[in-house]
């Protein structure tokens, strides 16, 4: 109730401190914690640089924790937020950031890449991202022909499209014997051990660009949930401005997916969640998909890594099974 | 002889420290190129070292080098010291981190299984990755003494691989001696059921041991059905098991009730270890020779009384 | 001065059913019109089609002498408010925060809401008397308590045209008046020029100063609701009997239904 009563602008200013401060802090975890051990002194002056050159712990934490706790940053907010935008233009509460078929263009693209012997970085992250942008071409093609009902069309041909790309998916994996088998499981369930700071750093110039198209949409997002039509009556050019999201969020879904695989579920999750705390208004819900989205996978990453295995865990479990549970807690709490 | 060659090296690498004014740990290195055609620098006499694959590390401890690895990819079982060694992930996705914390000074890195990222991605921390590329088993018996010289301990890699040539060669010997090539099914996975093509270490081993592999080809890991197999009228059928569990003698119980194969009606379907055929360790040749003693029982009582 | 809407010659058709038909209408600044007529005569259409929201085949339709097309929606949206029979109240916005979705033609791409914007809400929802609810989820709203929220989020739009399709349907007569009243009085007040659809031939009659009777699409009669509201025109556009007197609140015409005991000696 007093949340309900802040104004806006303080609502908005919470959500940035707090998604700010959690960003921080599961960094930090994200930094500290892993499958090497050490005290919090070690960890903190390996972090403030105060360990000297030639420090194993520093080495680890800059140069392997630090790219893929980045990648796994930047790859949770952009499917949060991808989730979050999908879910209003197609007002479905099911749809999830893969649902044009993004996934299963990329999927496709990463495993032919895979069985070329391509390296993860750029050629199977290329020819996934050519594989998603192929599918959303296809999609908006099979689409455009339709004016009315676009929702279910595009809905429709997602559903297609990823169906036909998983049974290529199906066949690929299945003729395919050697060690390269492994790595695609890999990729289908969400890999972010291979993190490389190159990477991350293209990432940030190809995602925060898109994060920030989609904020500044945040109000038309807003009336696109009361419907097309009302929408249209307050002065949005909803055509327009549909396809500049679909676009881009697509675009941005697919660059992340390339270098991380399939991580299901974030999408799904991260934005109902925050729904269920702040409401419905998108100008307080993107901020916190990308903060808190940002920080779920983190966590997750963390989470994988710690997790007493022989070996990575594929962060995609994680994030489903803690998700899942969390979700459904949520929800009956909120009744 | 060698202490003082040693000593030559680090003299030479002394004057140049001093003359280019630093003498960092890397001085120590001598250029290498490794079977996969990279450059890497391998410090004189690696102390500590990292093997991401468990031939390697059975190699490693075959020279008796065992006592310096400080890391091993998680399948490393063999011998048993190596189970207790710290584990640093599969081979496809080691545990970076753990290595770079294990601070080795070499990492041996085998062509088929670890991915060329992870190698690129340690050589990048800093972290010298010599890759092998065995194929055959006179490759292996070459990639020992290579590893040999890496590690410093040539005498006794020469000793091994003189010792497994001569057991190589002596089954070669025996099985010019057959009469005929039994015809030899080889089963590496239960469902679906696989075996292995030419250019794998199984069609060699089969082959050596006077034996004709039934699924020779170009597909390395080719699939069958049931019925080929009945059709393909194998006179041995060779299942490798990692564990010995029901499954795999639910296979053989399987394949001994089909009396129209020959294998079955002579009871020759048996289990073997998959390790001692797969992996291209010096533990090949105990393979090849339990598939010659399988293949050519009759041959087999010249074998054992030779046995060192 | 140009009529505030007019609509000429439009031709509506959904996959080849003609649903308007060389349909002409002119709305005067500042009138208070009012569109009836059967089920399926295109009223709803028609009402789209002036809104923007329906291209028609042929024709065009016009505000205060522009073109339709050559608005661009936002600007369009500050002429013209429209509102719709019916809303989503599935997603589960404050009755405030639907009032300021009115702002958006007035404000940029990420803006917030300036005060100014919150005091017009607030001055919408003070109209049409919906301010105890303004923290309210639209779900948790009654029929007559919606149609009043979205009154005042089009109020919020400071349209200079107003829109309604049937926004007294389905409310108990109490409610039918205070938004026939409301709507009278900003007509009065602030100049607003409205045109309703609407199911009501007597609160047409009494409201309304100029009519457009429509069947199947066309435009049968329209004027004053004298003219139009004569028991021949009226029962020979809906096909029942009807009476229509004087209502005893003034000289406006009053249409009763004529059931069909009243109508003749029963048989049998």
């Amino acid at each position: 109730m007093s949340w309900s009563s802040l104004s806006l602008g303080r609502r908005l200013l919470w959500v940035v401190l707090l998604g700010t401060l959690l960003l921080g802090i599961s960094l930090v975890l994200g930094l500290c914690l892993g499958s090497t051990p050490a005290g919090w002194r070690r960890n903190l002056a390996a972090l403030l640089g105060l360990s000297g050159p030639h420090d194993v712990l520093a080495t680890i934490i800059w140069r392997i924790r630090w790219p893929r706790a980045v990648l796994a940053g930047l790859v949770g907010a952009t499917l949060s937020l991808g989730g979050l935008v999908f879910q209003a233009l197609l007002r479905n509460p099911l749809a999830d950031p893969y649902i044009l078929g993004v996934s299963g263009g990329s999927a496709v693209g990463a495993i032919a890449g895979l069985l070329a012997g391509l390296a993860p970085f750029p050629g199977v992250a290329l020819l996934a991202f050519m594989g998603s942008m192929g599918t959303l071409m296809l999609v908006l093609v099979i689409t455009a022909s339709e004016p009315g009902a676009r929702k279910n069309s595009l809905l429709l041909a997602g559903v297609m499209v990823n169906a036909f790309c998983s049974a290529v998916i199906i066949f690929l994996v299945s003729i395919t014997q050697d060690a390269r088998l492994h790595n695609m499981l890999h990729w289908l369930m969400g890999d972010l051990s291979i993190a490389a700071p190159g990477q991350t750093t293209l990432l940030i110039c190809l995602l925060i660009p898109c994060f920030l198209a989609i904020l500044a949409l945040a109000r038309p997002l807003n009336l696109l949930l009361m419907g097309a039509e009302t929408a249209s009556y307050l002065g949005l050019n909803v055509a327009l401005t549909s396809r500049i999201l679909l676009v881009v969020t697509s675009l941005m879904v697919s660059v992340a997916v390339c270098q991380s695989g399939l991580v299901g579920f974030v999408g799904l999750v991260v934005p109902h969640l925050f729904r269920l705390r702040l409401g419905p208004d998108h100008r307080l819900l993107i901020p916190a998909c990308v903060l808190g989205g940002g920080s779920y996978l983190i966590m997750c990453d963390v989470v994988s890594r710690v997790l007493p295995s022989q070996g990575e865990m594929p962060v995609g479990v994680i994030t489903a099974m803690v998700g899942a549970p969390l979700f459904v807690l949520l929800l009956m709490r909120s009744r | 002889m060698k202490f003082f060659r040693d000593m030559r090296i680090l003299a030479i690498i002394g004057v140049l420290g001093l003359v280019a004014g630093w003498l960092p740990g890397s001085a120590w290195a001598q250029v290498h190129v490794d079977q996969s055609g990279r450059r890497v620098d391998v410090p004189a006499s690696p102390q500590r070292l990292v093997t991401l694959a468990a031939s390697l590390t059975e190699m490693v401890f075959a020279l008796g080098a065992g006592n310096r690895i400080c890391g091993v990819e998680r399948f490393s079982d063999y011998p048993p010291a190596a189970r207790d060694l710290p584990k640093v992930g599969s081979y496809i996705s080691p545990d970076l981190e753990k290595i770079v914390a294990l601070r080795p000074d070499l990492c041996l890195a085998i062509k088929d299984g670890n991915p060329r990222y992870v190698v690129d991605r340690l050589q990048s921390l800093g972290i010298p990755v010599y890759v092998v590329d065995p194929h055959k088993v006179t490759g292996v018996i070459a990639t020992l003494k290579e590893i040999g010289r890496l590690l410093n301990v040539e005498g006794r890699a020469g000793k091994l691989a003189a010792a497994l040539t001569h057991r190589y060669q002596r089954i070669k010997g025996l099985a010019a001696q057959a009469v005929r090539r039994p015809r030899v099914f080889f089963q590496i996975g239960i469902s679906p059921i696989v075996s292995a093509g030419s250019h794998t270490f199984i069609d060699e081993l089969i082959t050596t041991a006077g034996g004709l592999n039934l699924a020779a080809g170009k597909v390395p890991y080719p699939r069958f059905s049931q019925e080929q197999i009945l059709a393909l009228q194998p006179e041995l059928i060779i299942i490798t098991s990692m564990a010995r569990g029901g499954g795999f003698e639910q296979v053989k119980a399987g394949w001994e009730s089909w009396q129209t194969l020959p294998a079955a009606r002579h009871h020759r379907i048996f289990l073997v270890d998959s390790d001692i055929m797969d992996r291209p360790s010096p533990r090949l040749l105990d393979g090849l020779e339990l598939l010659f003693r399988l293949i050519h029982p009759e041959l087999a009582g010249e074998l054992s009384g030779k046995l060192p | 001065m140009p009529a505030a809407v007019s609509a000429k010659h439009l031709q509506v058709s959904y996959n080849g059913q003609p649903v308007l038909r060389d349909l002409c209408l002119e709305v005067p600044a500042g009138a208070f019109f009012i569109i009836i007529g059967p089920n399926s005569s295109g009223k709803t259409t028609l009402l789209r089609a002036l809104a923007g929201a329906v291209q028609p085949q042929q024709g065009h339709v016009e505000i205060w002498g522009k073109p339709i097309s050559h608005f661009a929606p936002k600007s369009l949206a500050r002429l013209v408010a429209v509102v719709p029979q019916r809303v989503a109240t599935d997603i589960p916005f404050t009755v405030q925060e639907v009032v300021l979705m009115g702002r958006s033609p007035h404000l940029g791409l990420m803006g917030l809401e300036q005060p100014r914007d919150l005091e017009l809400a607030m001055e919408a929802m003070t109209v049409t008397r919906v301010n105890h609810l303004a923290r309210r989820p639209l779900m948790q709203l009654s029929g007559g308590e919606l149609q009043r929220v979205i009154i005042a989020r089009a109020l919020c739009q400071q349209p200079r045209l107003l829109l309604l399709d049937e926004p007294t349907a389905a409310l108990d007569p109490a409610h039918q008046v205070s938004i026939m009243d409301l709507m009278a009085q900003l007509r009065a007040e602030r100049g607003l020029t409205v045109v309703m659809v609407s199911h009501d031939l007597n609160l047409a009659a009494m409201y309304g100063q100029q009519l457009l009777l429509m069947q199947e699409g066309k435009s049968m009669h329209s004027g004053p609701p004298a003219e139009v509201l004569t028991y021949e025109k009226l029962e020979q556009v809906y096909g029942c009997a009807m009476l229509v007197d004087e209502n005893p609140l003034g000289r406006v015409p009053r249409v009763t239904l004529v059931p069909k005991r009243f109508l003749g000696p029963p048989l049998g």
